[in-house]
């Protein structure tokens, strides 16, 4: 379906662009210093100003991002299916699951470190542990068929374990994994900004910190605009996949609620 | 040959050599099921003849999909056994086709995706039973939803796609498990009809289970009644009214016989 004019979200837009002329006017009325709140006119100058730093920082936050997402989705679509199909696991290890997701899983980073030091491996690890949780939810949600009517009709039918998973649970379960990912897309950059907050020396928290540090607040904020339209870039991704593959569905199915991060 | 009361048979052990049939297509032998404590069936024992449209009748939860179940082979008996043709139900079997009280079908397939859902998961030839599923839906008036989702379907048209899917794998048997109970009256009323139109083509063997007096009165050969826990036959009646029937044949006299007749045998198992 093609984005029609009148599909536009003008009244977000609109309240957006009146706080941020509020806030140019606040700043500029009671001169507020920049290194304690820069007017959007001044992140906008280092936005562009700066670009080829925000750039070089947002690659490897992005490429960690896609990365650790990836391996929760792999990684949680497989327990799920271990967990439909195992009933010692679905008793023992599902529940474990099941309660372990209330752990804050971002106080867990400075574990990774004493065991992976910083950069690559404990950030992606990060991420995927963030965003692990959601997606096997989601995803045991949608491969367990309630209707037994329709089970029974594909064993009828003389239907194959293999053919029962490839042609029902996985299509029935298409949904609620898209549910899970537009969840932990948006977990996974969480734990990796959480991961460049206390290791790295590079990525979009790297620069946050460091910025702070520097007391250069606009390239600060300059750097979380930069990471808040990685994130909703990669939300609409998502979302325009499911769109497409979902097309027999009018109205988006059930969304479970967020693990803390 | 019109119905007494003496139709009745109180001895269903006895009901196939009543009922004078050549080569039953199903046997059901001294079928009992229970789930844990519960008792849902109790020695069941009757066979339906080849071609024959068998309705069960019973009040719900007596243990009618129990016991079409078990023909189906997707349930197991605790004791006795069914038997088709010269062998015996161990498990799902390709020449049976189920229809279910709802039409359980893929919201992601298209109607004709649907309809060949058994074909693709018994890797028979596809364009043979293209053919046959575009008969089966022109027969039942969805032809020119063929590529439609079932969401964009009534509750009846879904039904008729999920009795085109039984038939396209041309079953000797279908089991029919209250197919048209979440039908509003005059829908169902049509569907009776076009399910009987399809029989006369077809001549499959059919059991039909159903809680409605008199639509196993307009369907079927035969009714068996099931009574209360623990759930027996507690009657077997055979119809004799004529084919092919119309709705008008509910207006007589011999047709609200046997309603009277399948009533009196629920009731009087009610009593006790
Ligand atoms: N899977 C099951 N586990 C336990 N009890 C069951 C199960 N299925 C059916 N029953 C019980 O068996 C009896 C018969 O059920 P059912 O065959 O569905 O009846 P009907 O189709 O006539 O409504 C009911 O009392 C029901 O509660
Ligand atoms: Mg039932």
């Amino acid at each position: 379906m093609p984005t029609k004019l009148k599909d536009l979200p003008v009244w977000p837009v609109v309240f957006m662009l009146g706080f941020l002329l509020v806030w140019e006017a606040v700043v500029d009325l009671y001169k507020v210093r920049p290194i304690i709140l820069p007017a959007p006119s001044q992140v906008a100058v280092a936005l562009a100003q700066r670009w080829d730093v925000l750039l070089t920082h947002l690659l490897p936050t992005l490429w960690l991002t896609v990365l650790g997402f990836a391996l929760s989705v792999v990684g949680g679509i497989g327990v799920a299916i271990l967990v439909t199909y195992s009933e010692v696991l679905r008793k023992g290890l599902y529940p474990i699951i099941v309660v372990t997701q209330v752990v804050p899983k971002v106080s867990i980073a400075p574990l990774f470190i004493v065991w992976f030091d910083t950069g690559l491996v404990s950030s992606t690890l990060l991420a995927f542990l963030v965003a692990f949780f959601p997606m096997v939810i989601n995803a045991v949600v949608g491969f367990h068929i309630h209707d037994e009517d329709l089970l029974r009709m594909a064993r009828a039918y003389m239907g194959s374990r293999w053919q029962i998973f490839l042609k029902i649970r996985l299509p029935n379960a298409m949904p609620y994994i898209f549910a899970g990912m537009k969840i932990s897309i948006t977990l996974a950059v969480i734990g990796v900004i959480v991961a460049e907050f206390v290791a790295s020396q590079e990525g979009l928290g790297y620069l946050i910190k460091l910025s702070g540090g520097l007391f250069d607040t606009p390239l600060m904020l300059a750097s979380i605009v930069v990471l808040s339209a990685m994130g909703l870039a990669l939300y609409g991704i998502i979302a325009w996949a499911e769109k497409r593959v979902i097309y027999w569905q009018s109205v988006p199915g059930a969304e479970a609620a967020a693990a803390p991060a | 040959m019109l119905p007494k009361a003496a139709a009745i048979d109180e001895t269903p052990n006895r009901s196939t050599a009543a009922a004078g049939i050549a080569a039953p297509a199903v046997r059901v032998e001294s079928v009992s099921k229970a789930y844990g404590d519960i008792e849902a069936i109790r020695r069941a024992d009757f066979a339906v003849a080849e071609g024959e449209f068998l309705s069960i009748l019973g009040p719900s939860g007596c243990g009618k999909s129990t016991l079409l179940m078990m023909v189906a082979g997707l349930l197991g008996p605790s004791s006795g056994r069914v038997v088709i043709g010269e062998r015996l139900v161990d498990g799902p079997r390709a020449d049976i086709g189920v229809v279910f009280q709802s039409p359980v079908l893929l919201p992601w397939r298209t109607v004709m995706e649907n309809v060949m859902l058994p074909v693709e998961m018994q890797h028979l030839p596809r364009e043979a039973h293209v053919r046959r599923a575009r008969e089966l839906l022109a027969v039942t008036h969805l032809e020119e939803f063929a590529n439609r989702l079932p969401r964009e379907l009534s509750g009846g048209m879904r039904q008729r796609v999920s009795i085109c899917r039984a038939l396209v794998i041309d079953p000797r048997i279908l089991l029919m498990d209250e197919p048209f109970s979440a039908l509003d009256a005059i829908t169902r009323d049509e569907m009776g009809q076009e399910l009987l139109r399809l029989w006369q083509i077809h001549r499959k063997t059919v059991i039909f289970v159903t809680h409605s007096i008199r639509e196993a009165a307009f369907l079927s050969d035969r009714v068996i009644v099931m009574g209360r826990r623990p759930a027996t036959i507690v009657a077997d009646v055979r119809i004799d009214l004529p084919r092919p029937r119309a709705l008008s044949i509910e207006e007589t006299e011999p047709f609200n016989r046997y309603v009277r007749t399948l009533r009196q045998a629920i009731e009087a198992n009610h009593a006790h």
